[in-house]
């Protein structure tokens, strides 16, 4: 391999440009999993946020200390304004899933995003994580050039025409190394575990009370099959960080990988962090598929819906 | 393909969204993956300013290395001041509806850190919001005492659920200040 080709691969990758469709729905489901998780919060915004919380922020400073991107060192320490933050943030995950300003909302969303998390360390999982980091990379990403508001506008102003323009996807590139990397990260984490290399492990964890939800077969809790468990889910974590750039391999990786989630989503009770980690499969469908799949669903809508919608988008 | 517009300004976009993503690429890959060596551990160290202020820390050890080997819960008993006590319980996961789990899920992350030797300096801070929760108590909370709950799950052939006896400890003790109930 020369060098040249590198670079020539390497600019492929990050710089060739595409149709952001796939970003711009990432966007949308990004932002309504923001307001899923505002909402989820809200009846405990000020016992977990507020100025008489369960973590006092000065606890939070002497358990995590370092300069941090968090507006809850900045805004004034009363409940009233601790509460229009939220609603201001609430607001602004809105208009990014909309679409509308939104560079200015997805630097809006991360900075709460942040803040929150950074307010309260203790009580974040990993979709948290992900949709944080995620967020980071979001900024930089043309999220509101497709199914926004942001195009309408353009559009009307006769500024954009009927086709989307292709953009440089390095933004959303970043976000689906991140997914591919938390995937390799758990896989290199879980076999330095004796239970993950014995497979004894998923009997540990489907019989913690607290992580129980739908009622599972008794055949599926037998050791065996959970040994067997074991090792397909160390095996479709290393796949899904590592093959799943294999082109070949992408979609039925993607299959398996949605298929492990909807499992675990029904079966353990850890709300959320499923779905924050599905949201980011949509970066890896090709954008030629995606229109595909949206004519097939275009073939159930009603003729009129179908016309305005092919206008905006 | 490399941009093809011209011009000075689009040679120094390209060059710092370049620098950008392999520093990003580098730094990410090295902050994540367990790989202990002294050149990773000091690189994490350089890094850890920026990824604190930015909020790219991040870890994915779920259920890793090893997996949780015991069921725990957390109560703490409130003590008033004319001598009655009272067990207030943190809510437990699998006491909830479903609907309620979805909710109230941040509770089981919060016990989970709350329990446990690493981070002593919650437990006051716990125990002041416990209190409080009773201020309008006939008689003002003078004591809360933290208590953890667990028992062991043990392995069995056929994969029942089979576990050990529950013990307790209570592992933090509060004296309630007046200003606390403010």
């Amino acid at each position: 391999m020369r060098l040249k080709s590198l670079v020539q691969a390497w600019n492929s990758f990050f710089f060739a440009e595409e149709s952001p469709t796939p970003i711009a729905l990432f966007r949308i489901i990004y932002g309504v999993l923001v307001i899923s998780t505002l909402v989820l919060l809200y009846p405990d915004w000020l016992n977990w946020f507020g100025t008489h919380a369960w973590t006092s922020l000065s606890t939070m400073n002497t358990l995590e200390p370092g300069t941090r991107l968090n507006l809850f060192k900045i805004i004034p320490q009363r409940d009233a304004w601790i509460e229009a933050f939220f609603w201001l943030f609430l607001g602004s995950a809105i208009l990014l899933t909309v679409g509308f300003l939104t560079r200015l909302n997805s630097v809006l969303v991360f900075l709460c995003l942040t803040s929150i998390q950074q307010r309260d360390l203790f009580i974040t999982h990993g979709g948290d994580t992900f949709l944080r980091v995620a967020g980071f990379f979001l900024i930089f990403a043309p999220a509101g050039a497709a199914f926004s508001i942001d195009r309408l506008i353009r559009i009307r102003r006769g500024k954009e025409g009927a086709e989307i323009k292709p953009r440089a996807p390095w933004a959303q590139r970043m976000i689906q190394f991140e997914l591919s990397l938390l995937y390799f990260a758990t896989f290199c984490w879980k076999i330095e575990g004796v239970p993950w290399i014995q497979g004894t492990a998923l009997y540990y964890v489907y019989h913690l009370d607290e992580l129980q939800r739908f009622p599972v077969p008794i055949w599926l809790e037998s050791p065996a099959v959970l040994r067997i468990g074991s090792w397909l889910a160390l095996a479709l974590e290393f796949s899904l960080g590592v093959l799943i750039w294999v082109k070949e391999l992408r979609y039925y990786l993607l299959a398996l990988g949605l298929l492990f989630h909807l499992w675990l989503e029904y079966s353990l009770n850890v709300p959320m962090f499923q779905w924050d980690i599905l949201s980011a499969y949509v970066l890896f469908i090709e954008p030629t598929d995606l229109t595909r799949a949206w004519n097939w669903v275009c073939k159930f809508l009603p003729a009129g819906v179908v016309f305005r919608l092919r206008k905006n988008n | 393909m490399r941009p093809q517009k011209s011009g000075a300004f689009q040679s120094a976009k390209y060059f710092a969204i370049n620098t950008f993503l392999i520093f990003h690429l580098v730094a990410i890959t090295a902050w994540c993956i367990p790989i202990n060596s002294p050149l990773t551990l000091a690189f994490r160290e350089y890094l850890r300013p920026y990824f604190l202020w930015s909020g790219l820390f991040q870890s994915w050890d779920m259920f890793s290395p090893n997996p949780k080997s015991s069921n725990a819960y957390l109560e703490a008993v409130i003590i008033y001041k004319d001598g009655s006590t009272e067990l207030w319980p943190f809510p437990r996961m699998e006491l909830l509806s479903y609907r309620e789990r979805y909710f109230k899920e941040r509770y089981r992350k919060f016990e989970e850190n709350l329990n446990g030797t690493l981070y002593p300096p919650l437990w006051p801070d716990a125990a002041r919001f416990i209190a409080r929760l009773r201020r309008d108590h006939a008689s003002p909370p003078g004591k809360v005492m933290l208590v953890a709950r667990w028992s062991h799950i043990i392995a069995t052939a056929d994969g029942s659920n089979d576990r050990g006896p529950w013990d307790a400890d209570v592992f933090y003790s509060y004296d309630v200040q007046p200003e606390d109930l403010q």
